[in-house]
């Protein structure tokens, strides 16, 4: 129980309760959802992966300009006429161009940014590896006296600490 | 002649001779060992800073007094505007924001001579000459490409005033934060590049540029900050970060910044990571000079970019040079880069913060990425792409998370090497607090894998910093026999760096949590209602009472049209919501938004007007984000532990004289 004693009683009530509202913060967050029809929420969901063809970078459904509204009345009336959303994200990407993605297609030649990011990611892993690696092959287990270091007193009181506890 | 327009661009001129003169005394200087010509380098660019302020007075004056006849007071001001949205102005544009940016940067440069110059005999005249280069730099693109002081063909009547969507108080501060952070690299960048050059690669610059290097990263974070504060309050999308390819180039100088802050202490305490630390800053500069070309070029599509200009091949080539010539350094100086090696445990302090830098690394190459993916999908196959915040949040989410669990681990860890049953015990209360947090989550019906990993991730730094805090003044408790919080704000005299970069961390915890919940978490509704009608989102009934006009009369606004919304939950009246929009009258076409948010410390009803038609049929869109404001509080809380990080280290005899006074009275 050398924990619960290493911190005091008024820090872990504290600590629990910060967790505690944390926890219901979000519980309180998280129920109660919207209530809208199902069609107008799969609509909602169709609109935030396309994009406006004019702005830059504003996603439809936040977009005000008068081809955005035409574009959202369209999903409407393809939900209603049966159309799945891939269909629906197709039939704009075919009119206005690949822009109008949010999501970018992983497929032809998008995939050099997957290579990219893959790339960077194992390059990064590699080297960082290999260099801690070396690092540890070429570890000293006794250090050299090195100038006092800014937290040794901290480590010292601990040290002391410790030895009073035990 | 106009003689604000003279003054200003004449002390452009000079500021140029200057700078050149400042790279020409130190070079002469360091080969002819004349210490008067180092003199005259360092006064030089102490010259050329006070050309510049002479320069943006000129700018502020013809702004304030209406002199439409400098071309760019008259596209970016006009006479019904506020004086401090007139002042705001100044940096708005291509013109103005670069002469921002060169005297914000020649400010840095002056305090940078006066405070350390002095104590760097070794590096002087190399850090003075590169100082003078980047001012060069600038200075050219201000002189020749993008003046400030051009006049206007025909005097104009009145100006075309700010853009509508900088018609903000968010204008005041966000750029201003925003440029000082990014061209506050530099000087961390000219410290590495006298180290490189002068071949002094110990310590010795590490030790002088860790000051400015947490000036910039506090000042860059605070500037992106501020970007996602105004986003959020202003733009009308519900969110704060749009992965903009703008946004993009300035997080990535922030990114090899904090990996430096990092990588220095490890450099400081244990003599690794030379050259690491050095590609670190230099890459820093390097990406934000490659965020000026980005935002200036409209090489990438954004919300934030300037209009087209000559200026922007110009910064590519800057781009190039800047890192062609650290590479070259770097390439020069490898042999001479010693690393002593004081390694002893891949379970220590020293690993974890590698392997941190490691993840910021491999963060900025995505977003870089990225950010650029769209420029060679047009240019290789003609085909216009979006990479959209999908792609970011798919590729940097993970990574984020990783890096959370990094930090709270590098918070436990040890400094060295930890015994196997030091490392248990120490990982012991963050490991049980993350679990019974995790367990709590799901018991509560976050089913998100995302949202619980990253939120474990939060909670584990918020545990493992909670400990360290408590270790630390338990120690102090038991040395000083002073009560808990006094020996916790002892902490802080203690140590500020570390306990100040804590509170960084907690920050950090505490925007994640917000991060994710309202991303994870945020619900949006749409209605289409008539004067009198309800709707319902997210639990609140909303009642639109109607269309309301206001003309406030200044800085160009012509009508605002807010729409009033009754907000009642379970019958309760929770207030009242004003959502609108903004027309100017020298931008009919450009409406602003005016968002109305109501927030509390759980969730914020957002709501803007999206349209009307003549019989007031509006339309009202809404949304919830959950804990939105946590990431407000966790920018102040970051903000507050970056500027504790900066009070001076108190001398270990400063220390030990204050510990002697109240251990001497203290019982055994």
């Amino acid at each position: 129980m050398s924990l619960l004693t290493a911190l005091s009683r008024p820090l872990m009530v504290v600590l629990v309760a910060a967790v505690a509202t944390a926890c219901l913060s979000v519980l309180a967050a998280t129920t109660g959802s919207a209530q809208l029809p199902a069609t107008e929420e799969q609509a909602i969901a169709i609109e935030r992966q396309l994009l406006c063809p004019q702005c830059t970078n504003k996603r439809l459904d936040v977009c005000e300009l008068a081809i955005c509204y035409d574009m959202k009345q369209l999903i409407r009336e393809r939900l209603e006429a049966g159309s799945t959303a891939d269909d629906i994200i197709l039939f704009f990407e075919t009119r206005y161009g690949p822009q109008v993605r949010a999501e970018l297609p992983r497929e032809g030649f998008n995939l050099w940014l997957f290579g990219w990011v893959t790339g960077a990611l194992a390059l990064v892993a590699l080297a960082g590896g290999w260099f801690l690696l070396s690092l540890r092959s070429r570890a000293r287990p006794a250090p050299a006296a090195t100038a006092p270091v800014d937290d040794d007193w901290l480590d010292a009181e601990l040290r002391a600490a410790e030895e009073r506890d035990a | 002649m106009n003689l604000t327009a003279t003054i200003g661009a004449a002390a452009l001129l000079i500021a140029l001779a200057a700078s050149t003169v400042a790279v020409v005394a130190s070079i002469y200087g360091q080969h002819a060992h004349s210490r008067l010509a180092l003199m005259a380098g360092r006064r030089a660019i102490l010259a050329a800073s006070a050309l510049t302020t002479v320069a943006i007075v000129a700018l502020g004056y013809a702004l304030l007094t209406n002199d439409f006849g400098i071309a760019h007071v008259a596209s970016v001001s006009s006479e019904g505007m506020q004086a401090r949205m007139k002042w705001a102005s100044l940096y708005s544009g291509q013109p103005g924001s670069l002469l921002f940016w060169t005297w914000s940067m020649s400010m840095f440069m002056a305090a940078f001579v006066l405070i350390t110059v002095p104590k760097i005999p070794w590096g002087a005249p190399h850090a003075i000459g590169t100082l003078g280069a980047t001012l060069i730099a600038f200075l050219i693109a201000l002189v020749f490409f993008a003046s400030p002081f051009r006049l206007s063909p025909v005097t104009p009547e009145d100006g075309i005033g700010l853009n509508p969507l900088l018609v903000d108080p968010g204008m005041l501060i966000h750029p201003p934060f925003l440029l000082t952070g990014l061209v506050s690299t530099s000087i961390p960048f000219a410290l590495g590049a006298a180290a490189l050059m002068s071949g002094r690669l110990d310590q010795a610059w590490i030790r002088h540029a860790r000051g400015w290097a947490l000036a910039s990263f506090l000042i860059l974070s605070v500037g992106n900050f501020l970007g996602g504060w105004w986003a959020y309050t202003v733009l009308g999308w519900g969110g704060y970060w749009g992965w903009d390819p703008v946004e993009n180039s300035a997080i990535l100088p922030l990114l090899p910044m904090t990996a430096f802050l990092h990588a220095l202490v490890v450099q400081e305490r244990r003599g690794m990571l030379k050259l690491w630390n050095l590609v670190l800053v230099l890459a820093a500069f390097a990406l934000a000079v490659f965020g000026t070309f980005n935002v200036r070029s409209g090489l990438v599509a954004s919300v934030h970019s300037f209009a087209q200009s000559e200026v922007g091949p110009y910064f590519l080539v800057l781009v190039g040079i800047t890192v062609l010539v650290s590479v070259v350094l770097l390439v020069w100086r490898l042999p001479r880069m010693h690393a002593e090696v004081e390694f002893e445990s891949l379970a220590s302090r020293e690993a974890g913060l590698i392997m941190n830098t490691y993840v910021m690394i491999a963060m900025a190459l995505v977003i870089l990425g990225g950010t650029l993916f769209p420029v060679f999908s047009e240019l290789v196959q003609n085909v216009r792409i979006t990479v959209g915040p999908p792609f970011f949040n798919d590729v940097v989410g993970p990574l984020l998370i990783v890096l959370l669990f990094l930090t709270a681990a590098g918070t436990v860890l040890p400094w060295r090497k930890a015994a196997s049953g030091t490392l248990a015990r120490r990982f012991l209360f963050p490991a049980a607090v993350t679990l019974v947090a995790v367990m709590g989550l799901i018991a509560i019906g976050v089913r998100d894998a995302f949202a619980l990993a990253g939120l474990a991730g939060a909670v584990a730094i918020l545990a493992a910093t909670a400990r360290e805090y408590a270790t630390g003044a338990r120690a102090l408790r038991a040395a000083r026999g002073a009560p808990w919080p006094v020996a916790f704000g002892a902490l802080f005299n203690r140590d500020p760096r570390k306990y100040g970069g804590y509170l960084v961390h907690i920050g950090v915890a505490v925007m994640a949590i917000a991060v994710i919940a309202s991303t994870v978490y945020q619900e949006q509704t749409r209605a289409l209602v008539r004067p009198g009608e309800s709707f319902e989102a997210s639990g609140y009934t909303m009642t639109f009472e109607g269309l309301e006009g206001r003309s406030p009369g200044v800085n160009g606004i012509e009508v605002e049209i807010v729409a009033v919304v009754r907000v009642e939950r379970d019958g309760r009246l929770i207030g009242f919501m004003e959502p609108g929009r903004r027309f100017f009258a020298n931008f009919p076409d450009q409406p602003a938004a005016m968002v109305a948010v109501e927030g509390n410390l759980r969730r914020d009803l957002y709501l803007f007007v999206q349209g009307w038609d003549a019989e007031q049929l509006t339309e009202i869109q809404a949304f919830m984000n959950p804990l939105i404001i946590w990431l407000w509080i966790g920018g102040g809380i970051f903000a507050a532990g970056g500027l504790l990080a900066f009070a001076p280290f108190k001398s270990r005899r400063a220390i030990e004289v204050d510990e002697a006074a109240p251990a001497s009275g203290q019982p055994a």
